[in-house]
């Protein structure tokens, strides 16, 4: 990782003031600018490193509550026996169990990743526990879904958008493989409403953060980018503008933990 | 908006892992409401707090959700005091008005049974942590506590009542209140046939009261 990263271009803007995309071939990498062709790559290393302790770090960094916040977006999902379920950046496949629960024999998830790790890990995970049958694992990017259009009764994305390069792509082509009626979930990090709990949230990211990352994964420079990746993430309101961009309608966002993170929700229409 | 979904999430998954134990703990209650759950049950719970639960029957396991089901087969409505009567196997909360039902009364009544009938043997659940001797002694210590509870419970309301009607006689008696009941109506079937009576006899005088001038 280290090495795509001296690579890159590089500006370093002090903490709260990211830097600006300066040209349509440039987008941002925490707070760094880097050629759009290399953030793939770069934000893969960081979930190559990061794999194996993925789950241990979620929970330590977020004190167990990742798991409401997913609950929550699984109560709001909708999906019943038989659906097609799409869990995008699903990882180690925390979503995809409960849909695996919620669709039954008849249903069918598809657990994409564009990390092998992650896929990886997801795979070896549910299978440990016994999820078979109605689940597939797909190697995907989300801007180039390998899907016929119309295809899924819910696509989720669970704090993965962050990470993809052209996020008006991405959410065009979720839009694109669900069916009519179909629900898409944006399950991600976005703005607290609270001016006090904002400056504890930013102390705790860039300082806990990196400090946990070097004890507990030995790697503090991808929890850094994980603390800055969250505050160049498009706000709540931005991100419902172009959910309706990509052509979803009733589109609404609920804010857990005070904003911390947010579920936007949209329909195909 | 409180709850917030975080803390609603939270609620519902103590909710669901509690609900799934005990009726992990009991096989034929675990059957009986699986069976009486033949879909989405939802429970709007209005005051103090505007809650809205659902329990989801699943394969073997019931799914406890905050967000209104879509094809929801029943729905019950009510203060939480109402909702705990339920749980306690009270029957009368439905013909009391105390619940409001949405859809099939039978299967609002089978439910309500089938919740009344769940009895978790608990004591198997604790010997598995600290063994069979253990477990048994306080079993036996908490049945006698929870029997002597409920008779001391209805000892003190017969005595409430007692003072009540006898002593302070702030209120009549249930007899007393039944014979003056019956007075009541006596009196009122009395007055309605003199009422019967009168317009009986009241033709007659207007029929004549013309032709004699």
């Amino acid at each position: 990782m280290s090495e795509h990263k001296e690579s890159a271009i590089s500006e370093h803007p002090s903490p709260g003031q990211p830097a600006s995309e300066t040209a349509d071939d440039v987008t941002h990498f925490g707070f760094r600018n880097v050629p759009k062709n290399q953030k793939a790559s770069q934000v893969a290393d960081v979930f190559h490193s990061v794999a194996s302790k993925y789950d241990l770090m979620n929970d330590l960094m977020s004190m167990g509550i990742h798991r409401l916040w997913k609950r929550f977006t699984i109560e709001l999902s909708g999906v019943r026996k038989g659906h097609q379920v799409l869990d995008i950046a699903g990882g180690t496949g925390d979503l995809t169990m409960k849909f695996s629960d919620l669709v039954g024999p008849t249903g069918r998830v598809v657990l994409a990743d564009i990390n092998a790790s992650m896929l990886e890990v997801g795979r070896g995970r549910l299978v440990d526990r016994g999820y078979a049958g109605n689940i597939e694992y797909v190697q995907a990017d989300a801007e180039h879904l390998p899907f016929p259009d119309n295809n899924f009764n819910a696509v989720s994305i669970a704090f993965g958008l962050r990470n993809v390069t052209d996020k008006d792509q991405a959410l065009r082509d979720m839009a694109r493989v669900l069916k009519p009626g179909g629900k898409l979930m944006v399950l991600e990090f976005s703005k607290p409403t609270n001016p006090l709990l904002s400056k504890a949230y930013d102390a705790y990211s860039f300082s806990a953060l990196p400090l946990m990352g070097q004890l507990i994964a030995g790697d503090s420079s991808s929890y850094k980018y994980l603390a800055e990746s969250i505050r160049m993430h498009p706000d709540q309101d931005t991100l419902k503008g172009m959910m309706e961009s990509a052509g979803l309608v009733n589109c609404k966002y609920f804010n857990m933990t005070g904003g911390v993170v947010a579920l936007h929700v949209g329909i195909k229409p | 908006m409180f709850p917030g979904p975080t803390l609603m999430s939270a609620m519902t998954a103590i909710l669901e892992r509690g609900l799934n134990r005990a009726l992990d703990l009991d096989p034929a209650g675990r059957q009986a409401l699986m069976s009486a759950l033949t879909g989405p049950v939802q429970f709007t719970v209005d005051a103090p707090l505007d809650l809205t639960l659902a329990l989801l029957p699943g394969e073997n396991r019931i799914q406890v959700v905050g967000q209104p089901p879509e094809d929801r087969a029943l729905e019950l409505g009510g203060r939480p005091m109402a909702f705990a009567a339920l749980a306690m196997g009270d029957g009368q909360v439905f013909s009391e008005g105390r619940i409001r039902v949405l859809g099939d009364m039978a299967v609002a009544h089978q439910f309500q049974r089938a919740i009344d009938q769940l009895n978790p043997d608990w004591e198997a659940a604790m010997a598995e942590y600290i063994g069979d001797v253990p477990a048994h002694f306080l079993g036996q210590r908490l049945r006698g506590a929870v029997k002597w509870s409920r008779e001391a419970f209805r000892s003190l309301n017969a005595n409430v009542e007692e003072y009540i009607h006898e002593e302070s006689r702030s209120l009549p008696g249930r007899r007393e209140l039944e014979a003056t009941f019956e007075d009541i109506d006596q009196l009122s079937l009395r007055v309605e046939r003199l009422d019967a009576r009168i317009r009986q006899a009241e033709p007659a005088t207007d029929n004549t009261g013309p032709e004699s001038l």
